[in-house]
């Protein structure tokens, strides 16, 4: 899982250091061959190369127009898309920048239009807050509270009365990270302002998500995780792992780690014992965080394949995740799908921990699509050639695991259930931007 | 089967006894029995074959390659046991308590209670055999001062492996490269290093897991050092092929032990007629006065003197349940001999009884299941099965013989990989294999036909009792997406049915040595080794043989793993299960010699089987 290894090898950090020096085409080039080579992986990786390159390709835009922004943003997202469809957050955040764009132009027309009839800024509600005013997850009011919080002069929308008393939002709730979700616009404050800043405003605003989402997700641990609990989780992901230390943090818990052989295990014992090797990228771009053991946490490494065995006495299944799907289902490493199933024949609930950048309006029609063969060696070493030569080895990096076998999503926004993720999607990306 | 001479028997025996010969390894007592010739699972019987064949006479070039090779990894375990020992010993699993304490005490005690016993050996073979060792250890001495700096803190000292009968004098003589030998690195790839410092640190925290507490209690046996002398060498080989795999599989390891009592029963049936008949052979006579010891006074002593034997293997590794219902089996036959019949017709009875339990049991119910699990293959089905069960390896190659075109796919598992050799062996037959791991599980159901399973056991309320990873593929297979079921089919001989229960995998199970874990690479089974050779070369696996494995493995682990010090850092722990408890839900059939049966006829045919 080459990303981020130093600045010889291309990964994600030589790919930022270059954004700034090289050429545009010459950086979405660069961004290409590198999802195309596997050069980066990991969802936040692919994120983070994303936003930034969609940042430069803004800024370099010498145009304020929207239809032309979100033209070229829908080339450049295509193609980086096309290198890698796999990769979904590449995109998710392709569809929000796109939605940002779209956003900006809205309310440019909804500002002239609310000056023109009251000159008041209360035009910035757009219909959709009314829908559902309840839900705090409401785009509009995600939107409204990461510009709240920018500019602290707002108060918080929380009912539908508040809306109607306090037309002119303020914000005096300190903002609690698991609420900024940083889609929003900055609605028609700045009429002056021209689209593309806010629009650079607005992917500044996902790159900063997406580099605290993991403390964000973690801010929830202690309503998810109780005393003396055993706890069962897969893969080294970085977001479970910051999940379980805040918890460790303050409660004492038994964590049972599959190993997720092949394709992950030597992260994954890293990260248990805490010995990093040198080349586990997964944790290149933390700062380096102290294992569970270090807190007292006794860990227990198992093979996958003790994964039935011991489940029966697990209370909590943590797992992570490639990416989410509209429909609640979600890729992740090969070997969840099975977990998940032997939790699910337990009744033992399992929890999914995901940034919001994961959740894809993708539908999963094809689920074979999704899926991403690997190296096959890591199966079957080349050492028995003469085996290899004569059998098919199979090397699954990714499961598809159904909505049904998942009982709570964490993300940054707090928990959902499965059923409720199409509603996050469509608070992030707009319906145009789905198949675009 | 083969009748040994009784003067050639109890020749060859005290000429094993004391130069550690391994031709009396079940290896070649499996060889030599026509009937399985190439039933067991255990590919490596081949791989150390050369090993085996070795001239007997040479005594001095020819180490037994069972003693040196399984001695390696119990110097690496032996460690793990030390620390473990402070926890009390499984009261199930010792029925004979004194045997048992003898079984896991440390290699000191060992050493103490040798010293003593040596002035008991007064015998010019012995004495033979101790001066050739002193002088093998002078220049084992000189050779590791000279060499120990090259090879590096890991391997400082050689493994001694003895016959069962020289430990004593080992002993009293050296103390300290017996202690020494503790450093020597694994066999099965999995190096532990810094073997030596790990014990100490070991001490201070307890590695095991807190729900498998009952589990630990009792330690493997690490050398067979302390062994019993009522021990068999035959069994005392077995058993370490037990420990290291050599022998794995339910059905291999059932077949081995009772060749290898086929073997220790001759012994008792002679030396019980020795008594009797007030004329013991000469070389006996000569030999060991302690061999009264050995000497039953009714057929009862004679299953007394089996279970010496029996403690012996499940202190290597806890017996499992067909050795258990083999056993069963044998001591009834034993305790069914009247005193009074004439010794050639007493062991030819015992004989005849263990080459039937075997034939009848194992080797024609497999061709019998085979026969009809492979009526259940179509063409055009794609069988699914798990790690590697001997016995669908038999039906799927008779499915193929039969001209069936189908598609094997094999999930295999860490750290045995069992499943490779299966793959090997269909793919020489021609079969179309895939291969994959238990990450791959959900992928390989997915256009899976039919499941076919091999069973450790199966207990009384119709729950599979199987390699870990087994529940995996059987609920999958139960809940593919799309709600089509795959056919689950377990191929079991009646002899792996027992009248135990299970609920959960937690209370029966068995937990092997948490170090196969740490190496990322394949554990390196007993049949992969780099080159057998290098432990026969040097006389009685002395020093030269401590060094040669430690580049082989460090070749193949470039970087060390990050767990390669577990056991210093705090809180983490490892754990190695190796069985799982599949619902009888997830079950469709079970193929038996007695016919296909739904789980819940298990205890019925159990019941059956035993009333014979």
């Amino acid at each position: 899982m080459p990303s981020t290894a130093t600045a010889l090898t291309p990964g994600l950090s030589s790919f930022l250091k270059s954004l700034k020096t090289n050429p545009i085409d010459t950086s979405i080039e660069n961004l290409v061959s590198l999802l195309k080579r596997r050069q980066i992986r990991h969802s936040r990786s692919c994120a983070t190369a994303t936003a930034y390159l969609l940042l430069r390709v803004i800024s370099a835009c010498r145009t304020s127009e929207s239809v032309k922004l979100i033209e070229r943003v829908q080339s450049v997202g295509r193609r980086l898309m096309a290198a890698q469809p796999r990769e979904m957050v590449v995109g998710n955040i392709v569809r929000r920048v796109l939605g940002l764009i779209r956003d900006e132009a809205e309310d440019d027309r909804d500002a002239e239009f609310a000056l023109s009839e009251a000159g008041s800024e209360s035009q910035c509600q757009t219909p959709r807050a009314y829908d559902d005013p309840s839900l705090p997850l409401d785009r509009d009011m995600l939107g409204l509270r990461a510009e709240g919080s920018e500019r602290s002069s707002r108060p918080p929308l929380t009912s539908m009365f508040s809306l109607l008393s306090h037309p002119e939002p303020e914000n005096s709730l300190p903002s609690t990270p698991g609420t900024q979700s940083p889609i929003g616009r900055v609605p028609g404050h700045g009429l002056s302002k021209d689209v593309r800043a806010e629009v650079l405003e607005g992917i500044n605003e996902i790159i900063d998500e997406l580099g605290q989402v993991d403390d964000q997700i973690s801010a929830y641990a202690l309503e998810h995780i109780h005393s003396n609990e055993i706890i069962l989780t897969h893969t080294s992901s970085t977001t479970v792992q910051k999940f379980l230390l805040k918890a460790a943090a303050k409660r004492k818990f038994t964590v049972i780690h599959a190993e997720s052989f092949p394709n992950n295990h030597d992260s994954t014992h890293a990260t248990v014992s805490g010995n990093s090797t040198g080349d586990d990228e997964n944790l290149s771009f933390e700062s380096f965080q102290k294992p569970l053991v270090a807190l007292g946490i006794t860990v227990i490494l198992i093979p996958d394949s003790a994964v039935f065995a011991l489940m029966s006495r697990v209370n909590k299944v943590i797992l992570g995740t490639h990416s989410v799907l509209a429909n609640g289902g979600l890729v992740a490493a090969a070997g969840t799908r099975v977990i998940a199933r032997a939790a699910k024949v337990h009744q033992t609930p399992v929890v999914v921990v995901s940034g919001v950048y994961k959740l894809s309006p993708v539908y999963p029609f094809d689920f074979d699509s999704l899926i991403e063969y690997g190296d096959a060696s890591k199966v079957l070493p080349f050492e028995d050639a003469d085996l290899v030569e004569k059998i098919d080895v199979h090397n699954p990096i990714y499961d598809y695991v159904p909505a049904e076998l998942v009982d709570l999503y964490i993300t940054n926004l707090g928990g959902h259930a499965p059923s409720y993720l199409y509603r996050i999607v469509s608070d992030h990306y707009r319906k145009e931007d789905i198949s675009f | 089967m083969r009748r040994l001479g009784l003067r050639h028997a109890v020749g060859c025996l005290w000429h094993h006894f004391f130069f550690r010969d391994s031709t009396l390894s079940p290896h070649q007592a499996i060889q030599g029995s026509t009937e399985r010739p190439s039933q067991l699972e255990i590919e490596s019987s081949k791989m150390t074959d050369p090993v085996d064949s070795v001239p007997t006479s040479s005594p001095a070039n020819a180490p037994a390659q069972p003693a040196p090779a399984t001695e390696t990894p119990s110097q690496q375990t032996l460690p793990i046991r030390d620390a473990k020992s402070a926890k009390p010993k499984d009261p199930a699993q010792t029925d004979k308590p004194a045997k048992g304490k003898d079984a896991s005490a440390s290699a000191g005690a060992e050493a103490d209670a040798a010293a003593g016993e040596k002035p008991l050996s007064p015998a010019e073979l012995k004495k033979k055999a101790k001066a050739e060792k002193a002088a093998r250890r002078v220049k084992e001495k000189l050779e590791r001062d000279g060499g120990a700096g090259a090879a590096g803190g890991s391997a400082p000292a050689p493994g001694q492996p003895r016959p069962p009968a020289t430990p004593r004098k080992d002993a009293a003589g050296g103390g300290a490269a017996q202690k020494g030998s503790k450093a020597l690195p694994p066999r099965r790839g999995s190096v532990v290093g810094a073997g030596a410092a790990v014990e100490q640190k070991k001490k201070k925290e307890d590695k095991s897991v807190a729900v498998f507490g009952h589990l630990y209690g009792q330690q493997r046996r690490t050398t067979i050092a302390g062994a019993g002398k009522e021990v068999h060498p035959a069994v005392l080989a077995l058993g370490l092929q037990l420990r290291d795999y050599v022998v794995c599989g339910s059905s291999a390891r059932c077949v081995a032990t009772m060749l290898a009592f086929k073997r220790v029963s001759l012994i008792i049936c002679h030396i019980y007629y020795w008594k009797v008949e007030t004329n013991p052979p000469d070389l006996l006579r000569l030999s060991n006065p302690t061999l009264h010891q050995w000497v039953p006074r009714s057929p009862r002593h004679m299953t007394t003197h089996l279970s010496h034997q029996i403690t012996y293997l499940s202190t290597c590794r806890p017996l499992s349940i067909s050795q258990g219902n083999a056993i069963r089996a044998l001591k009834l036959a034993i305790a069914g001999i009247d005193p009074s019949t004439p010794e050639a017709a007493a062991k030819a009875t015992l004989c005849d009884f263990i080459d039937s339990f075997i034939r009848e049991k194992i080797t024609v119910a497999d061709q019998v299941i085979a026969a009809s699990a492979a009526q259940k293959i179509q063409g055009g089905d794609v069988i699914v099965t798990f790690a590697g069960s001997s016995i669908v390896k038999q039906t799927l190659l008779l499915a193929h013989n039969e001209g069936k075109q189908f598609r094997v796919s094999i999930i295999d598992s860490r750290p045995l990989f069992e499943g490779k050799n299966l793959a090997r062996a269909l793919a020489n037959a021609g079969l179309d294999v895939q291969y994959s791991l238990v990450h791959g599980i959900s992928h390989a159901i997915k256009d899976a036909t039919k499941v076919f399973l091999g069973a450790h056991a199966m207990t009384s309320n119709g729950r599979l009792y199987s390699r870990v990873g087994t529940a995996l593929v059987a609920m999958s297979a139960k809940e593919r997406a799309g709600g089509v079921e795959v056919p689950v089919i377990v191929c079991c001989e009646t002899v792996k049915f027992t009248d135990r229960v299970a609920l959960d995998s937690i209370v029966v199970n068995e937990i092997a040595d948490a170090a196969e874990l740490v190496s990322a690479n394949p554990a390196q089974q007993v049949t992969g080794l780099p080159d057998p050779a290098a432990f026969t070369a040097p006389p009685k696996g002395g020093k030269p043989a401590a060094p040669i494995p430690d580049p082989a493995t460090s070749d193949r682990t470039p970087s060390p793993s990050p767990l390669a010090n577990w056991k210093e850092t705090s809180h983490l722990q490892l754990l190695n299960l190796m069985y799982d408890v599949t619902p009888a839900e997830y079950v469709d059939m079970v193929v038996t010699e007695m016919g296909s049966l739904p789980p819940s006829a298990v205890p019925i045919v159990h019941r059956m089987s035993t009333n014979m």
